[in-house]
């Protein structure tokens, strides 16, 4: 034949071809075998298998003082077995009855029913109601494949409270935002299911096992936030939106500085967590942690921490403003029209003037660069708090290698930095605290559905960022803005407050826009030890006046009034007076029994006691209160002195309890002869009595009569 | 007829394999279509008549020397065309296509009886064309000659038939000596023009003369998890396919015991899925003897067609081995999830009356051209 050879070459490579087909083919077949073989060798388990989910309770949110922020409540879905179904026949007619009860298309139901799947939801979160019809008729048995399955929804009692703290959640109640979110792991738990083996059509296969696995519920959560003190918050925004100032947004935020932990954080505008889809999602974060704003002359609180600390400023140096300063070939004005003229730093604090603290932040610049930058950043500026929270902003800074003097000098007076409201507040309570910046938070503990506890979260200090003198030093000057400078609405008759307003243009795209401002004052109470830190920042206000000091120090001063009367904080009434006043520190009454007078003196005095002397002479036979009681350091020891101790005086024991009576006049050799009891009264014979050894003394004792708290 | 000398040449392992092929496909078929009918033999019963018809087919095949096809070019030609126009207009339609004649005892299905057909009369075009294949121009004609039928199937729909004529038609104009550059570009370019055409689908929507479910067909196997409804549609399939096969392990579950097939899950598990069957309840080993046998099949087919004493005994059993090789390795790769879902059955496995018979009578051509492959000496 012709061209035998060349057909024999061609025939060889079409071999050659076929037989590298059929090595792909091989490798193919070992690969699904024993590669991905456990893997599909579960699928075809899973196949037969239907599953129906059995939904876990999610856990319930407290505020701190286990009040319910978020619950959840029980409703039913519909699921389907649609294997089942199509074994039936009457998938039409299953279709129809149930988009009848629902109100939904019977095509669209068809369509789920009739799937290639184990197991469909027809609808989820039934209406009580539709629930127990399509229960009556699964009962009748007219639904064949079809069944009503508790599952849970979540509720929020209190509708809008809190909305941007907690969040919410999806259909399959994940959590979508907040503290549903952050937590999302802890609160959701482990649905549980039932497994029944299936073949393809939905028939149950003879003598298969049905398991059932019980779902695990969810962990609850207990808040930082106070409902009482959120509610405040909120009250206040909600009045400032509904008022003619009608800001675009408002937001408050308090913490309490030594622990970090946030006893409030609202915003306006909010939403129902309830009806969340009925909102636009702008409002569902949470812009407190979120987004950044100018904070302006607030943050003045900041340059005075660093330039305190670093020495560059006393609080006696004085400045001259002139109404403006000129750095570089850039001119800053102050605020105030022609300037404040002659004043020293804490003076500058409390009038918020801008040249002062211009000259600050260079200052510091000067002393070394990028002080200031390091100082901003120890205070958590640019980076995130840390907060348990989802989507939190870092802010903007500068980058410092484009930083000019004009910026530094622009940043001191809080122009040209962009913070969010919780790095602010968390800097400020760094100055509240004695100089610790602690990390933010809003979860307190993490507890078991039985209530137990299983984690709790401890304060975490980051770092000390000034000393506790610093702070010391500084929060008296903010005592000063709000007794006497910019921040006066925000005085609190019966507390120390202290706080700086500020009063920032927003910035828009090619500078600062006209008319458009943040009004905002940041600020603590007792300013001797403070409680709580609270910044209100005002969005955008309409009209005149748009100042932190007029719009944003009012609604401070109403919230943190209220809130201190709450946690039923003590008033002090003299501020000046109070400042004076330091907790006793305690301290430990030495042994001076056996002493002669002025050697008991001396050793009180070096413990920090001062002493009250009974009798005119002799050593100290008795002192009350006795040795090793520990007692506020200034406490007066009472001191017996012995006399002639053959003709004892009767001392004096007025307020001394029973059994201090009853050593004090045994140590003289008397004899107690006691009338009722708490505190003596009157005494016979009266003191200074001479009487003989071993005498009788009659004292009455009374209980002491309800105190009044102050004056 | 027949002379006692043709039997020297017999192929012993050519009909060895295709023997052991379908016994041990009727055993598989058994395992695979038990839970389908009623009767648990119904399919394996009407197979093996299959099988007896076919044999009787083979039978009268061999009877005529080959090269007497020659005579009936052009009747055979014809035969198919009107069998493939019939199905269009009188055709039995099910399964959403319309490929049947119904024929009161049994439906007919033209386009497998068409592809042997094809083989012959190709092969019969072929053979008077040798040498004359080496330019663009000379290979037009061929491809003509087979768009006809060609057109005809693909509008039953039946795309994966269609695609079967194309490899007969790849794989005889290489054994004709047509020039293999010039096919390989053809081929490369098919292939790549026909991706191309359906990412620009798919990503860009133009418009393309073939069915959307085709279509999605053509690519699912590429992420069957991704069509669209989650792998319960046109994916499911495949996944189904990939889970029994990958369940067998070495020694597989068992016949009768495999939970893919037994229980339903595998669809089309006696007919386009058989494979998968085999992977499930054989395992791997056993699937490997059973890959060995056909390729001991297509081998000994190659060596038939370069022992045949003429061009066009060469022709007719490439055509037949084009024929087989295609389907063999696009059902496995469909099984296995390495090619598109184009529809086909594995040759001597799956259940089908048609293609039985149209099997068979092409392996009697093979076996024709086996036979008669010394010229005989006067």
């Amino acid at each position: 034949m012709q061209g035998n050879i060349n057909v024999h070459k061609r025939l060889v490579l079409v071999f050659l071809v076929l037989t590298s087909c059929l090595a792909i083919i091989l490798l193919r077949l070992a690969w699904l075998q024993f590669v991905r073989g456990g893997e599909l060798q579960q699928k075809a388990l899973s196949n037969r298998l239907n599953v129906m989910p059995v939904a876990a309770q999610r856990g319930v949110i407290y505020d701190r003082n286990r009040h319910e922020l978020a619950v959840s409540i029980e409703s039913d879905y519909i699921g389907a077995f649609p294997p089942e179904i199509k074994d039936s026949g009457k998938a039409q007619e299953i279709a129809n009855t149930l988009g009848s009860i629902l109100g939904l298309p019977a095509q669209k139901i068809l369509e789920k029913i009739t799937s290639n799947t184990g197991f469909e939801f027809v609808e989820r979160q039934v209406d009580y109601a539709k629930a127990q019809q399509i229960k009556n008729l699964v009962k009748e048995k007219k639904l064949p494949g079809i069944e009503v399955v508790p599952e849970s929804r979540r509720y929020y009692p209190n509708g809008p409270l809190a909305a941007q703290v907690l969040g919410f959640c999806g259909i399959d109640n994940q959590g979508l935002e907040g503290i549903e979110a952050m937590y999302d792991k802890e609160l959701a738990g482990e649905p549980g299911k039932i497994v029944m083996e299936f073949d393809a059509l939905g028939h149950e296969i003879p003598r298969a096992t049905h398991r059932y696995i019980p779902p695990q519920n969810g962990h609850s959560l207990v808040l930082t936030i106070d409902q009482t003190i959120q509610y405040i918050a909120e009250r206040e925004l909600d009045k400032i939106m509904a008022s003619p100032t009608n800001p675009k947004k408002a937001n408050i935020i308090i913490m309490d500085p030594k622990t970090g932990e946030i006893l409030a954080m609202a915003s306006r505008p909010a939403f129902d967590p309830n009806n969340f889809n009925k909102y636009p999602n702008s409002v569902w974060g949470n812009p407190l942690v979120r987004d950044a704003y100018e904070p302006g002359s607030a943050f003045k609180i900041i340059t005075a921490a660093a330039a305190l600390e670093e020495g560059v400023v006393k609080p006696g140096d004085r400045f001259y403003d002139p109404g403006y300063i000129k750095v570089g070939p850039d001119t800053i004005n102050c605020w105030l029209p022609g300037g404040h003229g002659s004043e020293t730093f804490v003076e500058g604090v409390k009038n918020s003037c801008n040249p002062v603290f211009v000259q600050t932040a260079l200052r510091l610049e000067e002393k070394k660069t990028g002080l200031f930058y390091n100082y901003i950043r120890a205070f958590g500026f640019g980076q995130p708090t840390g907060i348990d929270l989802t989507g939190e902003g870092t802010g903007l800074l500068i980058p410092q290698q484009e930083l000019k003097p004009i910026n530094i000098a622009t940043i001191g007076i809080g122009q040209g930095i962009a913070v969010t409201p919780l790095q602010l507040v968390t800097a400020v309570s760094a100055v509240a605290n004695g100089g610790q910046l602690v990390r933010p938070h809003l979860v307190k503990e993490i507890l078991d559905d039985k209530g137990n506890v299983l984690k709790r979260f401890e304060p975490e200090v980051e770092r000390q960022v000034i000393s506790p003198e610093t702070a010391r030093q500084l929060r008296d000057m903010l005592e000063t803005v709000v007794s006497e400078g910019t921040g006066r609405n925000a005085y609190i008759p019966g507390y120390r407050v202290g706080g700086k307003t500020g009063t920032a243009q927003k910035a828009g795209p090619g500078g600062y826009m006209e008319g458009k401002y943040v009004a905002s004052f940041v600020g603590m109470a007792p300013v001797n030890d403070p409680r709580l830190v609270a910044l209100v920042t005002i969005d955008e206000p309409k009209g005149y006046p748009y100042y932190g000091g007029t719009l944003a120090a009012p609604i401070f001063q109403r919230v943190v009034a209220d809130a201190l009367h709450y946690l039923k904080v003590p008033p002090q009434y003299d501020s000046k007076q109070g400042s004076e006043e330091k907790p006793a520190a305690p301290v430990t009454v030495p042994n001076v029994t056996g002493k002669d007078l002025a050697a008991a003196r001396a050793e009180l005095e070096k413990a920090g006691l001062a002493a009250r002397v009974e009798g005119d002479s002799g050593k100290v036979i008795a002192q009350v209160p006795k040795a090793g009681a520990v007692v506020p350091a200034g406490t007066k020891v009472i001191l017996y002195l012995q006399g002639d101790p053959n003709r004892p005086r009767v001392p004096d024991v007025n307020s001394l309890r029973v059994t201090e009576a009853a050593e004090v006049l045994a140590a003289y050799g008397l004899q107690l002869v006691p009338e009722g009891t708490g505190q003596a009264g009157e005494q016979n014979p009266i003191p200074g009595t001479i009487v003989t050894p071993g005498s009788s003394v009659r004292v009455k004792f009374h209980e002491p009569a309800q105190e009044v708290l102050g004056p | 007829m027949f002379e006692r000398r043709l039997w020297r040449n017999l192929d012993y392992y050519f009909v060895g394999g295709v023997i052991a092929l379908l016994a041990i496909g009727l055993v598989v078929l058994n395992s695979a279509s038990a839970n389908v009918m009623p009767d648990p033999y119904y399919f394996v019963k009407k197979q093996l008549i299959w099988i007896l018809f076919g044999l009787v087919g083979l039978v009268a095949v061999l009877s005529i020397d080959y090269e007497q096809l020659k005579h009936y070019h052009l009747p055979l030609y014809a035969l198919n065309i009107i069998m493939l126009a019939a199905v269009a207009l009188v055709g039995h339609e099910a399964k959403g296509a319309q490929r049947w004649i119904n024929l009161g005892f049994f439906l007919l299905q033209p386009s497998e009886f068409a592809k042997t057909i094809t083989v012959i009369t190709l092969a019969c075009f072929l053979d008077k064309r040798q040498g004359k294949l080496n330019c663009w121009q000379d290979l037009v004609i061929p491809f003509l000659y087979v768009a006809v039928p060609l057109v005809l199937i693909l509008k039953q729909p039946d795309l994966g038939t269609a695609l079967v004529l194309l490899a007969i038609l790849f794989g005889m104009l290489y054994v004709s000596g047509a020039n293999w550059k010039l096919l390989l570009i053809i081929f490369g370019g098919g292939l790549l023009l026909t991706g191309l055409a359906l990412f620009a689908h798919f990503h860009f929507g133009l418009p393309l003369p073939l069915q959307d479910y085709q279509m999605r067909r053509l690519v699912v196997f590429l992420n069957p998890y991704n069509d669209g409804k989650g792998g319960t549609g046109e994916g499911y399939h495949v996944i189904q396919s990939q889970i029994a096969i990958g369940s067998g392990g070495w020694w597989g579950v068992g016949l009768h015991q495999g939970s893919q097939v037994q229980l339903n899950f595998l669809p089309e598990a006696h007919t386009d899925f058989i494979f998968s069957v085999v992977g499930e309840e054989l395992g791997f080993v056993r699937t490997l003897g059973i890959i060995a046998l056909y390729f001991l099949i297509l081998y000994r087919m190659v060596r038939i067609a370069g022992q045949a004493k003429d061009m066009f005994g060469a022709l007719l059993v490439g055509g037949v081995a084009s024929m087989f090789a295609f389907h063999i390795l696009v059902n496995i790769g469909m099984t296995t999830g390495i090619m598109p879902v184009a529809g086909i059955p594995l040759p001597l496995f799956s259940y089908g009356g048609s293609a039985m018979l149209a099997n068979m009578l092409a392996l009697g051509l093979v076996l024709n051209v086996n036979l008669r492959r010394q010229k005989i000496l006067f």
